[in-house]
């Protein structure tokens, strides 16, 4: 590598597709250190020890491919060996890499724009025209897609539709009481049915068409029947608002979207996962608020107290703790305590006097629906 | 053809690039790939990894990374390929794709849903189902314009940031009368029922060929489309091995024929990649840079599909050994707790609360299930992708190399928007 003993390699011009068989020395010029790059012909090729790139991720191990600045077009190739060694030690930037603030501010440009893109379609356009749509779907259509929607979700929890219906008549009656009852004057847009599963679950869901599940676990943890009654009252607010038909629609649109942005890729599908639960959460939680304050208004015309209501939730928050913090973003239902206050709240009974929802007898067949 | 013509944009020096030769001696040049899988492995390892704790972000260099191993790994006559392209470049075009295409894809699927449920009859039977499906299906027809103006923009891209011996490849921007003539033949290849698919394949490729140049040198697909009938010799062989058993069962009432017709779907799916391959070698024979310069290409369509089968069984058996490591030490954590009540549609209750050793039994679980994901792909790329193209470069060869050493450069092709549209709409190439 000193005068005496150049390097051999191979070089390429980047202006022909002719390979040049060069030496290489070392050499002082002008007060910096410089490459010298001989050919055979034609004036040597300087390069400046500091402009020095090296080029990476390349396959064949056979020596070390440099360049002149990031973006230079000309390539030199020396073999392993000491001429490697010492441009190694030498190079004080072979692996720099330096952006320019006019590719940066492109950069931050188009994120913001791809941001903005991305938000009004999901947060405004997609909502409201999930909404819109919703209303016009055929109620019927909309009961066929509840009744996949059924038999998916009873295939998930690990048993048949059939089976897992409970159909104790004396059961099965008192819940039609406790339905009509709580029902009352409000305009449902479909045929609602209301059944109970056979699992331990402390939960309730409405699907689209007016269908409306109480799991056995939920009417096992309630203390009264009014309870049971105030979480049925949530349910079928779901159905008057439509709710799981727009929460499908919605989330139909923006999945594809949140596809395109996080490619196909494993840590894609998680944050994938992530930004939907968040966004439908933020969605659903108005959703859930709008439930709950449908179930206080029928909770009050049926005559009944919503304290009942409030002590399900806080029977809740005893048995599973309160989602508050991070988790409360993720969650699609707003906080315990907060739901229990707002029943309170909008109690119109407070200690009075109300006719129970079921007598002491029908509550006991409801309990043993499932048998 | 001598010299650069006036339509390419990005010739700058007109150099005599295509005079032939005079020299006597001109012997093929071979082309040498010096990949291997060690070094193979941990470049896509790492960069999956990254990938992982990155959310996706970091794909766009990993991607660039495994390019640029891949390019150096190809080097015809014992001069590397080079990719030039970054990760930076690549994740603008795709900001600038999404800004585009976020409203449009949006809207699309919720129409899409919304006509899937107005087709519903209410019976909710199968039907209803496959109604759902075909909805869903027909997202993707109405994305195909986008997706050939992404794949015509993405070989422009990627052949743009390519060089070897330090000149530039380039793809002269014509993508969008691709997207029509695309449209076009695939919409005339169905109605044939597929019998001129070779047409399609052939005229799509010249269209591409014949914009495709290295240095100041153009690249010209000859032949004729007929030429490509050979390559559908499994095609015929397939649908006959379907077709004949179907009407044998149909014609004397026993059913027992229907079995036959299996093994001729088997038999779609080698004459898929043999008609790729095949075609590929055709073409190859046909094709010529400048005025001398030619190919010759010999892949074996029986090395390339087995090299996808024995290769994905491999992949996916390594893959899997990690996911079972992964769920026997998740196994220790979870014992009997209910794993699967997870929240759907509109239910009533919050989240459920979970002791920490459920909570770790399931972030392995989840941990392990993505690991399996990250190292399919990392395995893959050592046995499948990597032996498949070993097995394409070095079975071809460059004819009349001399008149390679006259080729000029060219100037770069900007292309701000890179192959942002193939990323977002998930199209690119496969390597």
């Amino acid at each position: 590598m000193e005068v005496n003993e150049p390097a051999r390699g191979k070089y390429f011009d980047g202006v022909s597709a002719r390979q040049h068989q060069v030496a290489v020395h070392r050499d002082h010029q002008h007060g910096t250190e410089v490459l010298v790059i001989r050919r055979d012909s034609g004036a040597d090729i300087l390069w400046p020890v500091s402009e020095l790139r090296e080029v990476t991720d390349q396959a064949r191990d056979e020596g070390i491919v440099l360049t002149q600045g990031q973006d230079g077009i000309a390539r030199l190739i020396l073999p392993h060996g000491p001429a490697e060694h010492i441009i190694r030690v030498i190079s004080p930037n072979l692996g720099k890499v330096s952006v320019s603030g006019s590719k940066m501010r492109q950069l931050f440009l188009w994120a913001g724009g791809a941001v903005a893109s991305v938000l009004i379609i999901m947060v405004v356009i997609l909502p409201s025209l999930a909404n819109q749509l919703a209303t016009m779907i055929p109620p019927e259509r909309e009961a066929a897609l509840g009744r996949t929607a059924l038999s998916q979700i009873s295939t998930f929890l690990g048993g048949d539709l059939e089976e897992m219906t409970c159909d104790r008549p004396a059961g099965i009656r008192a819940l039609r009481k406790m339905t009509a009852r709580i029902v009352g004057e409000a305009e449902v847009p479909y045929d609602l049915k209301v059944a109970v599963f056979d699992h331990d679950m402390i939960n309730a869901f409405a699907v689209p068409g007016g269908q409306v599940v109480l799991f056995r676990g939920l009417i096992d943890a309630a203390q009264s029947p009014e309870e049971v009654a105030g979480v049925l009252g949530h349910e079928v607010g779901h159905v008057v608002h439509r709710d799981p038909t727009r929460l499908m629609l919605r989330s139909a649109g923006s999945v594809g979207i949140l596809g395109m942005v996080f490619g196909d890729f494993a840590g894609g599908a998680l944050a994938l996962v992530l930004a939907e639960q968040m966004i439908s959460a933020k969605y659903s939680q108005q959703a859930e608020t709008g439930a709950d304050v449908f179930a206080h208004k029928r909770l009050a015309a049926a005559g009944l107290p919503a304290d009942s209501f409030a002590q399900f939730f806080l029977t809740l928050r005893e048995e599973h703790g309160d989602t508050a913090g991070f988790m409360s973003h993720l969650a699609s239902h707003p906080d315990l305590q907060g739901r229990a206050d707002a029943a309170r709240a909008a109690d119109a009974i407070g200690d009075g006097p109300f006719t129970p929802v079921l007598t002491p007898s029908e509550w006991r067949a409801l309990q043993q629906v499932c048998g | 053809m001598s010299s650069a013509t006036p339509n390419d944009p990005f010739s700058r020096l007109t150099a005599h690039a295509d005079s032939p030769s005079d020299g006597p001696a001109d012997p093929p040049m071979q082309v040498d790939y010096r990949g291997t899988q060690g070094p193979l492995f941990r470049l896509g390892l790492k960069t999956a990894l990254l990938t992982l704790v990155t959310l996706g972000l970091y794909r766009f260099w990993a991607k660039t990374r495994v390019r640029k191993y891949f390019w150096s790994a190809t080097a015809p006559g014992g001069d590397p390929m080079e990719y030039t392209g970054n990760g930076l470049e690549k994740l603008l075009g795709f900001l600038i794709a999404v800004a585009f295409l976020a409203v449009y894809l949006g809207l699309f699927q919720l129409l899409l849903m919304f006509a899937g449920l107005s087709l519903l009859s209410g019976s909710g039977s199968g039907q209803d189902t496959a109604l759902q499906i075909a909805a869903s299906q027909a997202t993707l027809v109405a994305v195909f314009p986008f997706i050939f103006y992404a794949q015509y923009r993405a070989r422009r891209y990627i052949l743009s940031r390519t060089r070897w011996r330090g000149v530039r490849f380039g793809v002269e921007p014509a993508a969008w009368g691709y997207v029509w003539r695309a449209t076009g033949h695939w919409i005339l290849t169905i109605l044939s029922l597929g019998l001129l698919l070779p047409r399609q394949t052939f005229l799509l490729e010249k269209y591409k060929i014949d914009r495709t140049w290295y240095g100041n040198a153009r690249f010209v697909q000859h032949g004729r489309w007929q030429s490509l009938y050979p390559a559908m010799k499994h095609y015929f062989i397939a649908a006959a091995a379907i077709a004949i058993p179907a009407l044998l069962a149909a014609s004397n009432g026993q059913p027992v024929w229907l079995v036959l017709t299996f093994f001729g779907a088997l038999w779609f799916y080698y004459a898929v990649i043999y008609y790729s391959v095949a075609s590929f070698r055709i073409m190859a024979g046909t094709k010529r840079l400048g005025n001398t310069v030619q190919f010759s290409a010999t892949p074996r369509g029986a090395k390339v599909f087995w090299t996808y089968v024995l290769g994905g069984l491999l992949s996916s058996t390594c893959a899997g050994m990690v996911f079972t490591a992964f769920f026997i030490v998740a196994g220790n954590f979870l014992g009997s707790s209910d794993l699967f009540a997870v929240e759907d549609l509109s239910e009533f209750g919050g989240l459920a609360d979970f002791g920490l050793a459920e909570a770790i039994g399931i972030f392995m679980v989840f941990l392990g299930y993505i690991m399996m994901l990250v190292l399919y792909g990392v395995f893959a790329l050592i046995f499948v992708r990597q032996p498949i193209l070993e097995h394409y470069v070095q079975e071809t060869q460059i004819l009349n190399p001399a008149a390679l050493d006259d080729i000029q450069q060219r100037s770069r092709d900007e292309m701000v928007e890179a192959e942002g549209f193939a990323d977002a709409l998930d199209v690119g190439a496969a390597i």
